[in-house]
């Protein structure tokens, strides 16, 4: 129980430390202010550790012990299979297609965000009439629940009567319904991949200037203007004042997306569950369809372990990074 | 004559730009969302016509598709569903997340900190990893097919994400309210009920919100834990039992994403900014 993943464990056995040294401290020291507001403290923290203990933590050790056994639904006794189910999908062809896709699905659409956000982050920068408005507008795809816009989507990407579709059609870029050039977006491999990274740029990029513009307006104008006393051009404040004072900011939006954007299945399960033929298959669509549909427990969480080694080296620096502000 | 122009003028220009350079972002952000709602307004015929211009009507706009969601799908006990499990979530979340969040930030525990940054990295701790360990648990507890599972589930991110969020914002609380509070004979306890807890009421709001909000972006949890019809949430319900096999009813499937979509969409914009606040730590104000 105290090797939560998250390192919250030792915190917590600290409390039960300190409450259990509580008791046997003498009765002047019991009645101490310092006591009584650690122990109310430690009271009022219980039961959300408690909770992410139980329900987080604890299953995430349950995950590694799935992931080694050769769980399955309908057998509920599970035996010790070793490293057997991560044998078994470093073995398999649709293994490395889900994790190509996986990392290619992730780092496009970083990249595509990426620009699309910064672009927006500095027009909303600008002073403008009617700002608060479009700022509501542009960050809707992102507020929108997300296996909602995911049917829009899918609806816009039909093979036949795609919108999308009608409208290159119309300005002349493809022939009608039927010619050779009419796009299948759902059913044709590279853009059937193309069509969920459109998707998660879409929902995304919102984000990512929203984040932008928080760091933004979080420098001082004051900074800002002693740079520009100091003699310093647009780009040498940009780069020596203002990045360095966003990092932070970014580092923590960026990590918060490729999480999101890793681990998400609903996009690519919504549109295509992986086709066709596994053109669009990602780790979670796999993990998913071999833990779940295929009821292969250990299977599956050995497949989903296999993200942890790619959100790790975020996580870690995410964390350094936390640690370093101060509140 | 085009040289010379009045500070008006270069005003009026410059706002030409940046709307010019905003209008694709507009576009394309909204777009799909008029799409539902022509679609969902649509009669039948109307909506499979790549002949003339699909952005308008042709025929005149129906309820049909609304009508048909109530009366011969589940729905409505989605609709309910969605309800109940946010306002559970919204309970445990408040009762575990404000206390805690309360500690952290003011009662100077020991690596209350650190402790702080534990609970919020396990927001980050994706769904993906946890969700077949949890489907254990939740047989365990022997929740499954019913939307009980999902309120037991979802405070799994719901609580890491309040309870920083509260941390931040008790930070902001006056510390002096409180020790006069305390001089005045009240204990902690009576401190946080009478003093801290009034004044904190915006803070719990967005708390609530968020605990709703977060809840209907969940698509896993809820494909993975709920399979009777009738017990799912409407962001699961939609997808999974209003398409038959290869046929898509679209007119129906958009008014159902429509009625719930929209909302939250509102109502997640005008609290967008505490999240982001929440996640980057309260550094952007």
């Amino acid at each position: 129980m105290t090797a939560s993943p998250s390192g919250g464990g030792s915190d917590a056995t600290s409390a039960w430390a300190a409450a259990a040294s509580v008791a046997v401290r003498p009765r002047g020291w019991l009645r101490s202010e310092t006591s009584r507001r650690l122990s109310f403290g430690y009271l009022l923290l219980a039961p959300a550790v408690l909770y992410v203990l139980l329900l987080v933590g604890a299953p995430f050790l349950f995950s590694l012990y799935l992931a080694l056994s050769d769980a399955n639904v309908g057998d509920p006794v599970a035996s010790f299979a070793g490293l057997e189910n991560f044998r078994a999908a470093l073995e398999s062809d649709v293994f490395y297609i889900a994790l190509r896709n996986s990392i290619l699905f992730t780092l496009v659409a970083a990249v595509l965000k990426g620009i699309l956000g910064t672009l927006l982050a500095f027009l909303l920068l600008q002073p403008f009439w009617g700002k608060k408005i479009v700022r509501g507008l542009v960050v809707i795809p992102f507020t929108l629940p997300i296996a909602i816009s995911v049917l829009s989507w899918k609806w816009m990407y039909d093979s036949q009567f795609s919108v999308i579709n009608w409208f290159l059609s119309r300005i002349g870029v493809i022939g009608s319904y039927g010619s050779p050039d009419w796009p299948i977006w759902l059913g044709q491999p590279y853009l059937a991949l193309a069509a969920c990274i459109i998707v998660n740029v879409w929902r995304t990029y919102p984000f990512s200037a929203i984040v932008l513009l928080a760091g933004f307006t979080s420098v001082p104008n004051e900074v800002l203007d002693a740079a520009r006393v100091d003699g310093t051009n647009f780009f040498q404040r940009f780069r020596y004042v203002v990045v360095p004072m966003i990092a932070p900011i970014l580092l923590i939006g960026f990590l918060f997306d490729t999480v999101f954007t890793l681990s998400d299945l609903s996009i690519v399960y919504l549109l295509t569950q992986g086709g066709p033929a596994n053109a669009t298959k990602i780790l979670p669509v796999l993990a998913y369809q071999v833990g779940i549909q295929a009821g292969a427990l250990g299977r599956g969480a050995a497949i989903s372990l296999f993200l942890f080694p790619l959100l790790l080296p975020l996580m870690i620096l995410l964390l350094r990074n936390l640690k370093r502000r101060d509140y | 004559m085009a040289t010379v122009r009045t500070p008006q003028q270069k005003e009026i220009r410059r706002h030409l730009w940046i709307y010019g350079a905003l209008t694709p972002y507009i576009i394309i952000a909204i777009f799909p969302i008029y799409w539902m709602i022509i679609t969902a307004f649509k009669q039948e015929p109307d909506l499979y016509r790549m002949d003339i211009f699909p952005l308008w009507f042709h025929m005149a706009p129906t309820f049909k598709h609304f009508t048909y969601l109530f009366v011969s799908t589940n729905y409505g006990a989605w609709l309910i569903n969605t309800m109940s499990i946010s306002l559970w979530v919204a309970v445990i979340t408040l009762l575990t997340a404000v206390p805690a969040g309360y500690s952290l930030a003011r009662l100077r525990i020991p690596g209350s900190e650190n402790m702080g940054i534990a609970v919020f990295m396990t927001y980050l701790v994706p769904a993906i990893i946890l969700f077949l360990p949890l489907s254990r648990v939740v047989a365990m507890l022997g929740l499954q097919d019913n939307w009980w599972a999902l309120v037991v589930v979802y405070p799994t991110f719901t609580i890491p994400f309040c309870t920083w969020l509260l941390m931040g914002f008790f930070k902001t609380v006056p510390m002096e309210m409180e020790e006069a509070a305390r001089v005045d004979g009240c204990g902690y306890f009576g401190a946080l009920m009478r003093v801290v807890l009034p004044v904190s009421i915006p803070g719990m709001l967005t708390a609530v919100i968020f605990a709703f909000t977060l809840s209907m972006q969940d698509f896993l949890y809820g494909l993975a834990f709920v399979s009777a019809g009738d017990q799912k949430p409407v962001p699961v319900g939609v997808p999974t039992e209003l398409i038959r096999g290869d046929v898509f009813f679209w007119g129906s499937l958009m008014a159902a994403a429509l009625m719930v979509g929209l909302p939250v969409a509102l109502l997640y914009n005008f609290f967008l900014d505490r999240f982001i606040q929440g996640i980057t730590g309260g550094v952007g104000k």
